[in-house]
């Protein structure tokens, strides 16, 4: 069969098979590569449902795409075939504030929906780093989170409703606009964080919250992150439950300043970013709580001065992962064992740990994240143009995962698996990844949805 | 599960051939794929692939396609440097840039993406792959000394009387630009008209500043070029170089090998208001900031003071360094018209209501945003300063 003929009878000139396209689409922002062999922009669930099917009968791999900004390798068509960008099918489909929720289509920007959601004093609170340029789809496949999840928790609390493109092209819907519903299998949580694997959304239904009155932020800086961390874990079981709770490194710190040279950060230790947000009062009162508890360990502690200044940092914040480079051009930040996470308590442990194996294979690291719900962005950089640090790089990445679930952890907390953590699946997981092999063997039986991915 | 699905590596590999045998059809020059490609690796491998760049990226906004986005010209590229050889739908990708900058501004990484892709465009032609609008540009520049092929005088907007005016030496040159030479030789007369009360003179046998050459990567024949001018320049002894032209102002300023101050009409205009003693207008309008004068080289607040000098000032959705492009630089006006003016038609979509005019600093995004066709007259700056001297 002519594939290409039968997918430009469903898409028309949205399909392409040009060389320098299908290697556009051969990489995310991760490691992993994969050529396509086919790319295709679909416009509707029907052509969705149609390329899928076509894909099915034709044992093609199927590999859903939003904007490409996943660190894990989920988009990357490991082993060829279609890969299915579904930017274009980004429109707002209904805000129903009523019912307090929104219906898009998976390719909306976060930010954009967002912007769209302001108007009517309502947020999608899920917030990655990418917000600027991730898609909703792409965060239901990889559940993502992002800083603020500490207070409301990840993607998986704000959908309600899926429509998904199963593998032989059957369309269903996995849940509705209730609240709560008793009846059956939650299809939809089963979705969420599947990486594509097990079908192709094409529509959610997702919940909203009301935009907080008021926000504030306290800075403060400490001896070193170890003491951080105890800050961190001291301040939650005081009662305090930040809106989000971040850790900057001082290598964090450096780049930032050199990102924003505007900024004002402390000069010295490793900082902590607690951001409080509600009612006026609450918020302060709350501020005034972590100032009280984290001085005593603290170098310095104040609140930010203005809502500029909060902007600021945080919009710094969001871009520091990959501003590496400002503070040495010759190191490039690569995307590797960047997501562990581990209870809360065993914060401190993990970044001791991490230093260590930073010092032991001499590689400068960044670490940075979400502190607050024990998710640590470790940032490795390296001249891109030697071999040797390339090998060390890989090394202290496969110990870091190690180590998150030696401490009772995961190797991914908001980016994923994709083809970069898959080897760690069966560690991390033993007999239950068994259960999710069995599930994939269910929905999928011909393995074409996003194959080698999950550890499946 | 791996083993049930078809690796489709080999089919891949087979469309891939055909593509480029087809593509090997299109490519205009000489000897494809013979020449090594040369770029920086570190200027290309500062890109993280983060995609911060493709969410504000004008061109693929309204392409669509990862190609035509910055971080898929830097993987482009990047596929270069690492052996693939160039074919025509790498040109495609780089072609379609319109090296407005934006990508640059918000990279986190602190990648400079046209520059970047101006090298790969010097690499691509010497490996003979260019457009036939890359062709034509390149020729019009070298044989007529402009970017439109225009046979007549450079100097045909003056009148005997005025020729017989110019001063045969200044320490002020104004460098007048293929546009506003033949395009818009009405904002040439007012703007000369402006700068003669300063004693500021035209060079005797100006050239193409060469911005048309470099952006769309024929480096060594704009330094041609750039040498007839420069002659000029030197020759008369001039310090000054004053532009009224984005894309000229960028050139003289940061490509010519020879530094001497260069500075924008609108900053000239900002540096001599009182002198100026310009009548306050009963006028609003809004102001486009042109990607070269500012994202480029931050010639922001000039043009906005020389605005509320005259006239009410009211900002577009986008400014400053966040102000999207018109479309018409980068060579994509002449290479790719269609999606050219699709950018202008979304700058449009920035306007605040109730303006008079669209004012800008740049011929080029006159034109291009005057061809958008908004119901909002668009104009030079000099138009502006012009009304409010009458």
């Amino acid at each position: 069969m002519d594939i290409t003929a039968e997918l430009r009878k469903i898409v028309g000139g949205r399909l392409s098979v040009s060389p320098s396209e299908l290697y556009c689409y051969s990489s995310d922002a991760s490691q992993v590569k994969g050529m396509p062999d086919y790319v295709v922009r679909p416009k509707s669930t029907n052509e969705v449902s149609r390329i899928v099917r076509l894909a099915y009968e034709n044992d093609i791999p199927v590999t859903a795409r939003g904007a490409g900004t996943g660190l894990a390798g989920g988009a990357v068509p490991v082993a060829g075939g279609i890969v299915l960008d579904m930017s274009g099918m980004n429109r707002i489909l209904e805000v129903d504030i009523d019912n307090i929720q929104v219906v898009v289509e998976p390719g909306i920007i976060q930010d954009s929906l967002n912007d769209a959601l302001k108007p009517y004093g309502f947020f999608f609170p899920p917030n990655p780093g990418s917000s600027a340029m991730c898609t909703i789809g792409g965060m239901i496949a990889y559940n993502a989170s992002g800083m603020r999840c500490v207070k409301y928790g990840t993607t998986r609390n704000y959908v309600r409703d899926l429509e998904v493109v199963l593998a032989d092209g059957t369309v269903i819907n996995t849940g509705s606009k209730m609240l709560k519903s008793a009846a059956g299998y939650d299809l939809t949580q089963l979705i969420i964080g599947s990486e594509g694997t097990l079908g192709i959304v094409t529509k959610a239904s997702l919940k909203i919250a009301p935009l907080p009155k008021t926000r504030k932020l306290v800075i403060a800086s400490f001896e070193n992150a170890e003491i951080a961390g105890q800050a961190v874990v001291k301040t939650f079981s005081n009662g305090v439950i930040p809106s989000a709770c971040e850790i900057l490194d001082r290598v964090s710190l450096q780049v930032l300043k050199r990102y924003d040279p505007n900024l004002v950060l402390p000069s010295e230790g490793d900082v902590i970013l607690f951001e409080v947000d509600g009612m006026e009062s609450s918020a302060r009162e709350a501020a005034e709580q972590i100032m009280k508890v984290c001085a005593p360990l603290a170098l310095s502690i104040r609140l930010a001065e203005s809502e500029k200044e909060m902007a600021d940092i945080w919009a710094a914040r969001k871009l520091v992962g990959a501003a590496v480079s400002r503070l040495d051009p010759t190191k490039t930040r690569i995307y590797v064992g960047e997501d562990v996470g581990v209870p809360i308590k065993q914060i401190p442990e993990l970044l001791k740990r991490v230093q260590e194996i930073s010092e032991r294979f001499n590689l400068p690291a960044m670490k940075y994240g979400h502190i607050g719900d024990g998710n640590l962005h470790l940032a490795l950089f390296i001249d891109v143009l030697n071999k040797d640090e390339w090998d060390r790089l890989n090394k202290a990445a496969d110990l870091v995962h190690r180590t998150a679930i030696d401490l009772g952890g995961t190797v991914s907390s908001e980016h994923g698996v994709g083809a970069a953590r898959a080897e760690y699946m069966n560690i991390q997981w033993g007999p239950a990844l068994e259960v999710m092999r069995a599930i994939k063997k269910a929905l999928d039986p011909k393995g074409i949805l996003n194959p080698g991915k999950l550890g499946l | 599960m791996n083993g049930v699905v078809k690796i489709m590596k080999n089919e891949g590999k087979k469309v891939i051939e055909q593509a480029r045998d087809q593509d090997k059809t299109k490519i205009t020059g000489k000897e494809s794929g013979k020449h090594s490609f040369e770029v920086d690796p570190r200027s290309v491998y500062k890109c993280v692939q983060c995609g911060t760049c493709r969410s504000v990226c004008p061109v693929f906004d309204v392409v669509g396609w990862e190609s035509a986005n910055t971080r898929g010209r830097m993987l482009i590229i990047k596929s270069l440097l690492e052996g693939r050889a160039p074919s025509e739908d790498v040109l495609q990708s780089l072609a379609s840039c319109t090296t407005c900058g934006i990508c640059a501004s918000r990279c986190p990484a602190g990648a400079n993406p046209p520059e970047v892709v101006e090298a790969a465009r010097t690499q691509l032609i010497k490996c003979g792959i260019t457009t036939e609008a890359q062709e034509k540009l390149k020729s019009a520049v070298l044989t007529y000394g402009n970017s439109f092929g225009e046979t007549k005088d450079r100097k045909h907007w003056l009148s005997e009387t005025e020729l017989s005016k110019i001063l045969e030496k200044s320490d002020y040159v104004y460098f007048v630009g293929c546009f506003d030479s033949y395009r818009y030789p009405e904002f040439a007369k007012k703007t000369f008209g402006v700068l003669q009360r300063f004693g500021v003179t035209l060079l005797p046998d100006e050239q193409c500043c060469a911005s048309p050459l470099l952006r769309t990567g024929f480096k060594e024949d704009a330094e041609k070029v750039m040498q007839r001018n420069l002659e000029q320049i030197r020759k008369m002894g001039a310090h000054t170089i004053i532009t009224s032209c984005a894309g000229c102002y960028t050139t003289l300023k940061n490509n010519y090998p020879e530094k001497f101050r260069v500075i924008s009409l609108p900053e000239f205009l900002a540096e001599h208001l009182e002198e100026l003693n310009l009548k306050k207008l009963d006028l609003t309008v809004t102001y486009h900031d042109p990607c070269h004068l500012g994202r480029h080289n931050e010639v922001y607040d000039a043009p906005r003071k020389v605005i509320e000098a005259i006239s009410t000032l009211k900002e577009m959705k986008n400014i400053k360094e966040n102000a999207r492009c018109c479309g018409g630089g980068g060579g994509v006006r002449i290479g790719y018209p269609d999606i050219s003016l699709e950018l202008a038609k979304n700058r449009l979509q920035d306007v605040p209501e109730d303006v008079d005019y669209i004012v800008t600093s740049c011929p080029l995004c006159v034109r291009n945003l005057r061809d958008a066709g908004g119901h909002i007259e668009v104009i030079d700056i000099v138009e502006l300063v012009a009304m409010a001297m009458e």
